[in-house]
Parts: C-alpha cells; sequence; structure tokens
C-alpha cells in the first residue's frame, strides 16, 4: 500500500475513535454540567438577594446581546420592596471578574456573590476567602464547621449605597468589628496586596448600577421600577 | 525485577522534574496549594498511565514518521476525559485548576515518555513507567506545594496552619515557587553527593 495513503488511513482512525470516546463522553457529562450551572445561579441569586421572593428571570436585547437580569419582591414590615439582580464584568489583575449583583429600589446593595475570577492565588483570589474559626488542627482532631460562612470580601457589599459612590479604604480584613464604622462611610476595605481586584470589583458593581439604570429600567417599560 | 526498577526510577533517580528537569510550568502554577498539586497529580498520573499504555500496544502498526500526531491524538483524548470528568464532577477541582487541566496536553512529561519508553517497551513496563513517574512527578508537587502554602499563605488544606503567624506572601508567587524549588534541587543533590 501507498506509504501516504496508509498513514492517512491510521491517523484518522486514531482520530475517529478518539472522536467517538469524547463524543460519548460529552453526552455523559453535558446534562450534569448543566445542572451544575444552574444550581450555581441559583446559590448566586439566594445570596444576592436573601429573603426575597420567586424570583423572575428577565431578558433584555442590548446591542445585539441578550443580557439576563432578575426582579423579585418581598414584603419589609408591611411595605412591598423590589430587588433586582444582574451581572457585573470588570477585568482585574488577570482575566474577568465576573459577579451577580443584587440591589433594592434604594439602590442599596442587598448582596454580591463571584461567579468567576482568575486572580493570583493568596492575594486577589482572597476575594473568594472564607475565613473559618477552625484551625488544619482542629479539623485534625476531627472538630466540624457548624455553619457555612460567606466569602468576606463579599459580605462588606452588602448594605452600601450604590448611587453616593462606594469608597475603598485599607484597613485589613473586614470583621463583624469594623463593620459598622466601614458600613456608616459607605466604604469597603480593600484586601491587602490586592488593591487591582478590589477596585476591578467595586468599579463593576458601578458600571453594571448604571448600565441598570440607563438602558435597562427604560427598556423595561416602567416595570422594573 | 525489571518492573520494580522502571516503577521506582520515576520517583527518585530519574525524578521527571527534579533530575531530567522537564515539565516545570504546571509546577509553579498548581503549587499554590496541597489541594492543587494533589488534584493535578491524580489527573497527570491518569493521562500518563493511559497514554503509556496505548503508546505502547500501538507501537508495531504507527509508522515512524506519523508518530508524534498520533501520540499527541492519544494523550489529548485521555485529557480531555479528564477535563469532562472533573468539569462534571468535580467543578471546585476544575474550577480552581482551571487552564493547566487542558495545558496537560503540552506537558513535555508525557510526551517525553510516550516517545522516550512507551513506544519502545512492553505494555506491562509502560505502565509502570507510567506510574512512577506520574507519582515521581505528584511527590515533588506536594512537597513544593507544602511549603508554600503553609509558609506562603499560612494554611494548609485551606485552613488556617499556625493561628497568629504572618505568612510570607511572596512565596505564594511565582519567584517564591522558584526559590522552594532551587532549595528542593539543591537538597535532593545534596543527598546524592553523599550516597556516592
Amino acid at each position: 500500500m501507498n506509504k501516504t495513503v496508509k498513514s492517512t488511513l491510521i491517523l484518522g482512525t486514531i482520530a475517529l475513535i478518539s472522536g467517538v470516546i469524547l463524543a460519548s463522553l460529552n453526552t455523559v457529562t453535558s446534562g450534569r454540567i448543566e445542572e451544575l450551572n444552574r444550581e450555581k445561579e441559583q446559590r448566586a441569586l439566594s445570596q444576592v438577594l436573601p429573603g426575597y421572593g420567586k424570583i423572575t428571570e428577565k431578558k433584555i436585547n442590548i446591542n445585539g446581546n441578550s443580557v439576563s437580569y432578575w426582579t423579585a419582591e418581598k414584603t419589609d414590615g408591611g411595605k412591598k420592596q423590589n430587588g433586582y439582580a444582574f451581572i457585573a464584568s470588570e477585568s482585574g489583575y488577570s482575566g474577568n471578574i465576573v459577579s451577580m449583583i443584587g440591589i433594592n429600589e434604594k439602590f442599596m446593595i442587598e448582596g454580591i456573590y463571584i461567579l468567576q475570577q482568575t486572580e493570583t492565588p493568596g492575594l486577589g483570589a482572597r476575594s473568594e476567602e472564607v475565613i473559618s474559626d477552625l484551625n488544619f488542627w482542629d479539623i485534625l482532631a476531627g472538630k466540624k464547621e457548624t455553619e457555612a460562612k460567606k466569602p468576606w470580601f463579599q459580605r462588606q457589599f452588602t448594605g452600601l449605597n450604590v448611587s453616593t459612590g462606594i469608597k475603598l479604604v485599607k484597613k485589613g480584613n473586614w470583621s463583624e468589628s469594623n463593620r459598622d464604622e466601614l458600613l456608616k462611610n459607605n466604604e469597603i476595605t480593600a484586601i491587602t496586596g490586592a488593591t487591582i481586584t478590589t477596585s476591578a470589583v467595586r468599579r463593576s458593581i458601578e458600571n453594571a448600577v448604571a448600565e441598570f439604570k440607563d438602558v435597562i429600567i427604560p427598556a423595561d417599560n416602567g416595570e422594573a421600577l | 525485577m525489571k518492573m520494580v526498577k522502571e516503577f521506582t526510577k520515576g520517583i527518585w533517580t530519574k525524578n521527571p522534574i527534579l533530575v531530567i528537569g522537564i515539565g516545570l510550568c504546571p509546577v509553579l502554577a498548581v503549587t499554590s496549594s496541597v489541594t492543587n498539586a494533589l488534584w493535578m497529580t491524580v489527573a497527570t498520573t491518569f493521562v500518563l498511565v493511559c497514554s503509556n499504555l496505548l503508546v505502547s500496544s500501538v507501537k508495531s502498526i504507527v509508522p515512524a514518521h506519523i508518530r508524534i500526531p498520533v501520540f499527541i491524538s492519544i494523550i489529548a483524548t485521555f485529557v480531555t476525559v479528564v477535563e469532562l470528568v472533573l468539569k462534571a464532577y468535580q467543578p471546585e477541582v476544575y474550577k480552581s485548576l482551571g487552564i493547566f487541566i487542558p495545558l496537560i496536553v503540552v506537558n513535555c512529561i508525557i510526551l517525553g515518555r510516550a516517545e522516550e519508553f512507551a513506544s519502545k517497551n512492553t505494555i506491562l513496563l509502560s505502565i509502570a513507567d507510567g506510574l512512577g513517574m506520574g507519582l515521581g512527578f505528584g511527590a515533588t508537587l506536594v512537597v513544593l506545594s507544602f511549603f508554600r502554602e503553609t509558609l506562603g499563605a499560612n494554611s494548609l488544606l485551606g485552613y488556617t496552619f499556625i493561628p497568629g503567624m504572618k505568612p510570607a506572601t511572596a512565596l505564594i508567587m511565582a519567584p517564591g515557587g522558584f526559590i522552594i524549588l532551587g532549595l528542593m534541587l539543591w537538597g535532593m543533590n545534596k543527598i546524592n553527593n553523599r550516597k556516592k
């Protein structure tokens, strides 16, 4: 047999076999991967709009792209209150930081949830760091975490007012002890050594809220607010 | 026992990282935490063993001039298997290893072993070689990541290691990885020289 034909056949067969293997594996895993993505979206929604009732997804066309946002309602002390969630994205120190932002009708942040980031481990990646009360030796001794904690960096955004501008200060890690002081001044504290990451998240929130005000609300025909 | 010899050489005398000095990119990239290092070891060893097995079993029918594309197809298939499985069943791991999973395809340890060993030896010996090389790679990764995570971030497996200690953040970044890898190379050579 011609050498070229033989080589082509061998390489073609191997490519075909690997294609069949991967295609069949993909049919097994794709359902599970989609399910995980949906779960993640639900988890993010419950974190950014805590206490709200049924959350409805809406889609809007902005410059040819379909953009999702979510609306929800809750009754707070007999008064009806609307809540909105949308996706914010901004390039950080390495790659995009994508997060979901929840606000109420007074443009106060209800919660943020970082969906995707590829920042430096130990620095910017601490935007997803959860500080446990337990240390490594407690875990070795068999102690268990009592409750699932949220990342401190994301928790500090809850309660801030976006329309007056969020200030950035450097006061070390956020904790329950400096929470009131930061909230009073509408401030967030930067991650040590990762100011770029911190300001990227702040900028992404401000831009996304501005876009929400300028584009989504008018397009929503007054339904949103 | 030739099998045992082929298996153990990868761990010490022919350690892919500390002796041969290949595959350094993932070594520096994923060793910022012990968890990442362990999962990278599992993924790489799986790909290494499977690709060695297949390369060794098709070696007689593949003409020499197309062997590299064949090896790469085989390796890429297994890497994609690992990627899909991690994405579906270990999403957290997939997220933290990120781009370094698909990049296993171009890890020179795997192509190097296919070319240098599996394409010339029997199936059983190739499996032993792949397993040994994978574990040697993994052992280096775990030791390196242990020092980087404990000293650089003061944590181990994600939990605070020594309460109150201030971490040396430089070690978690690439330069710190190089420094610790350098110290490991020095330690290894020191031990080997003493043996002589």
